[in-house]
């Protein structure tokens, strides 16, 4: 079984699955020990919050609040529970701090780590609405089951940015973890939004790059790609659940029929009998073997969102490249002025040297407030490349670290994410066997 | 009644010697069979075709009720062990002429029957010849349940009558029964059968029988005439509502079976097309290209296991539900001709309670009735039985075959992903030592 195959994982001090998912399915508490080792891992190797602290999203609640004037609203809040790892090491048993947080809070905080670090694959957050689903699922964002997914996948969240080099010491998201109020406010005083909102026009501006980082662009292109991919390998394999449910679900229906036929026969009447209890078992099967398949449809999902912020990070990088050249460019076209004001000549045709021509030579002592004004401006544009140069340079720089980062995480989180999956057919191979074994017997009885 | 009393019954001839021979031979030896059975070659068919319209041939029978008793029990022993008589069909050959084009089927026999000339045979025979044997059968033995043939015309044309598949599903049914009438132990004794799988001429023979054929026709309208039933016998109305029953979930089971198939064939197109996008993503992957193609090759081998179980299913499933189908119409085909025989039975009891004033002895030819009735009853809860036995094994073995299939198809799939986990594994393994 995988759970045979995961002992070593389990035997492992996992925190994460210490007291939180005691009534949880197999599968879910193998996730979840498998995600408390890798973590705990994760901070072992760094020195991050997650080190020193112990993140979990504890449990979901539905609240109905007051929007607007008699306007009902309800929404689901989840459970930040903290602890300090050290006393938890040490095996004492602390209460952890606990603070409730919204859905719409775990985006704010996303998209100020967005706007702060430009330079860094965020983690993403899980689907707000349930996305390639097959039908029998429920789209609804009330559904318990859909909730408790989006459990797994906002800790999965929180726990991925602990465990980050760099923002793992973000001030602000430590506050999102320990303080319950007035952190919005704290966020809004950052004035991330304006720059978020400057950002998201001019990201959405078309531009060319004349000099593009080729890495970079290769990156930008493998996103595409996985992102394309992804969604792609997400519709199939929501089609085939549908076609596996079908598949199971008709079998339901020698239930019934055997059972109807052996109140008709003697000898094979019993084995008729429990044969159609098999039957209807085996259909009943699929429900549960379909849930836990979510579980790696949303590990897939992950990957398709975070295609999105890796292809942000190029797209960011694309546009501080942008700026420099323009700025370069600018500051060259200045530069030449510069030069024909000094000289002069007039090597390209402009709408000064027209008016030059039309109105005559200007004064000397025009030229020279002129000049000054342009080497002014000179001295600025310099300074300006200059920043945008180490800027864009450190965009290369930090970026390209973490996006090597996120490559070895998405290369261990997937080949985990197929091994369960592996894991998850054995396990259904198994049942199946397993009841047709039991059918075979009592068909052999008749 | 004095007929009543079914120990002065005298049996209605020939066919009942067989009945009560066959059991015998099967138990002591082979090669003793009554003189009666051993020379009946040319005369047979003839005597069996009398027997219908009550005119026994041989009444001095040595057989009494109590025999008859015997007779069902011994039938129900017979299964397995004590078989001398083995038919296979196989190998279909196409054959096209100017006039037609046709399939035969070799029929193979072996037995150490002494009613045959030679311990085996190999013959060439077609579907019309299987139609005639089962036709010849009806007729001779009309108190007997025949086992169905495929049927002649499959839907409406769609199916290619010469592709493999459609030869192949015919030649299991044809041979299926064969096989059914050969463990008969009334039934392989039937001169008709005899010829059908020894005889190097059969059409020769057909020809010969073809004026005994209308005499039976007429014989047949004089039994169909109208006549309300009294009342039938208790467990005959009940194998009646069985049978309706039984077919309903008969058509029910084979409903939900091509269902199944339906959504099996669909969930492989899907298992197509979800495969290969594993592979394409592996195409532009560095380290994770090798669990990616582990992943699509498993998906591939476990659709390759879904096609032959969705194969299976079509090819040995359903053909098994639909011959069960037409064997529940032989089976409603003889309670008829039953309740038939026991309708003329009590139109001739009426007519002698009207003369009973008269106070004549009953008259030979209603005692007549009366044992044929009495006779048909028997044969036919024999058939029942002995139906109702290989049902009863049929299902078993289709059942658990169904099962084992499944089974089968499982084991397939989990070795499948079982083979990849090290693939997924190892190179984690290897990545880990690498960057520690």
């Amino acid at each position: 079984m995988a759970d045979a195959e995961r002992e070593d994982a389990a035997e492992t001090d996992t925190p994460n699955a210490s007291d939180t998912q005691e009534k949880n399915t197999n599968i879910t508490i193998q996730r979840i020990s498998f995600n408390a080792q890798f973590w705990k891992q994760m901070a072992e190797d760094g020195s991050t919050l997650l080190k020193r602290m112990e993140i979990t999203v504890a449990e979901a609640e539905k609240r109905t609040g007051k929007k607007a004037v008699n306007m009902q609203e309800t929404y689901t809040v989840y459970l930040l529970e903290t602890r300090p790892s050290a006393a938890v090491n040490e095996g004492q048993s602390v209460a952890p701090d606990a603070l409730w947080r919204r859905y719409s809070e775990f985006e704010l905080l996303r998209n100020y780590l967005l706007v702060t670090y430009p330079f860094i694959v965020v983690p993403p957050l899980p689907e707000k609405r349930a996305e390639f689903v097959w039908h029998k699922l429920s789209a609804d964002n009330m559904d318990p089951d859909f909730v408790e997914r989006r459990r797994v996948g906002l800790e999965n969240f929180l726990l991925r940015v602990a465990s980050h080099p760099v923002m793992s010491s973000d001030g602000i998201f430590y506050h999102f973890l320990t303080q319950e109020r007035g952190w919005k406010e704290v966020v809004y005083e950052t004035g991330f939004q304006a720059k978020a909102e400057s950002r998201l026009r001019a990201l959405n501006a078309t531009f060319r790059v004349k000099n593009p980082d080729k890495r970079f662009m290769e990156m930008k292109h493998y996103s595409d790609e996985l992102q394309s991919i992804t969604s792609q390998l997400l519709r199939a394999r929501a089609r085939v659940a549908d076609r596996l449910y079908g598949v199971y679900k008709v079998h339901g229906n020698y239930g019934r029929v055997f059972s109807e036929w052996s109140a008709i026969e003697k000898e094979m009447g019993d084995g008729l009998q429990s044969a159609g209890h098999h039957m209807d078992a085996y259909a009943a099967s699929i429900d549960d073997i379909l849930e836990e398949e979510e579980h790696y449809a949303d590990q897939i999902k992950e990957y398709l969102f975070f295609s999105e912020a890796l292809r942000a990070v190029c797209r960011k990088h694309e546009l501080s490249q942008y700026e420099l050249e323009t700025e370069s460019l600018d500051l060259a076209s200045k530069k030449q002025q510069r030069d024909e004001l000094a000289t002069g000549t007039m090597r390209t045709f402009s709408f000064k040297g027209m008016t030059t021509k039309l109105f005559g030579q200007e004064t000397a002592d025009q030229r020279e407030a002129r000049l000054k004004l342009l080497e002014e401006q000179i001295v600025e544009g310099e300074e300006t490349v200059r920043e945008k140069t180490t800027e864009c340079e450190e965009h290369v720089c930090s970026g390209w670290v973490d996006i090597q980062r996120f490559k070895e995480q998405k290369d261990r989180d997937l080949r985990e994410a197929f091994i369960n999956y592996a894991f998850m057919q054995m396990s259904m191979c198994r049942k199946g066997i397993q009841m047709w074994t039991n059918a075979k017997e009592c068909f052999s009885k008749m | 009644m004095s007929a009543s009393t079914p120990k002065t019954l005298p049996t209605s001839g020939p066919k009942s010697i067989l009945d009560i021979c066959h059991p015998l031979s099967a138990e002591e030896s082979v090669r003793t069979p009554s003189p009666d059975v051993g020379n009946t070659t040319g005369s047979i068919g003839e005597k069996d075709l009398s027997l219908p319209n009550g005119t026994p041939v041989d009444t001095s029978s040595p057989a009494s009720s109590s025999s008859l008793l015997n007779r069902l029990q011994l039938d129900d022993d017979l299964d397995g062990e004590t078989r001398d008589l083995f038919v296979t069909v196989d190998d279909p050959k196409k054959h096209v002429s100017t006039m037609e084009t046709y399939i035969t089927y070799r029929v193979s026999t072996k037995t150490t029957r002494v009613e045959f000339d030679l311990p085996e045979y190999s013959l060439r025979r077609r579907y019309q010849d299987f139609d005639w044997l089962r036709l010849k059968l009806e007729e001779t033995q009309p108190t007997h349940l025949i086992p169905p043939l495929p049927e002649k015309f499959v839907m409406k044309g769609v199916v290619d009558r010469f592709s493999e598949e459609f030869v192949e599903v015919r030649r299991k049914a044809l041979d299926k029964f064969l096989k059914r009438v050969a463990d008969h132990p009334v039934l392989s004794f039937n001169e008709h059968f005899n010829v059908f799988l020894s005889a190097k001429d059969l059409n020769a023979y057909k020809k010969q029988g073809l004026a005994l054929l209308t005499k039976m026709g007429e014989s047949v309208k004089y039994v169909t005439g109208g006549y309300k039933l009294r009342g039938r016998p208790l467990e005959f109305a009940a194998m009646g509502d069985y049978l309706d029953v039984f077919t309903q979930k008969l058509g029910t089971i084979d409903r939900i079976a091509q269902r199944i198939i339906k959504e099996q064939t669909e969930y492989l197109v899907e298992l197509r097309e979800y495969g290969p996008v594993y592979s394409s993503w592996a195409g532009f992957e560095g380290s994770l290209q090798e669990p990616l193609e582990g992943v699509s090759g498993c998906v591939a081998n476990c659709a390759g296991a879904l096609e032959e179980l969705t194969e299976d299913m079509s090819d040995d499933f359903l053909p098994v539900l639909k011959e069960y189908v037409l064997y529940i119409e032989s089976m409603k085909t003889v309670l008829k001709k039953r309740d038939q025989v026991q309708a003329e039975y009590e139109g001739k009891l009426e007519a002698v309670a009207f003369r009973k004033e008269e106070r004549t002895a009953t008259p030979t030819d209603v005692e007549k009735c009366q044992d044929r009735a009495e006779c048909f009853n028997a044969d036919l809860k024999a058939d029942w039985d002995r139906w109702q036995n290989n049902k009863r094994q049929d299902f078993r073995q289709l059942l658990t075959g169904t099962a084992d299939k499944n089974i089968q198809y499982y084991e397939k799939c989990l070795a499948a992903w079982e083979s990849i986990i090290p693939l997924l594994q190892d190179r984690q393994e290897n990545t880990k030592t690498e960057t520690s």
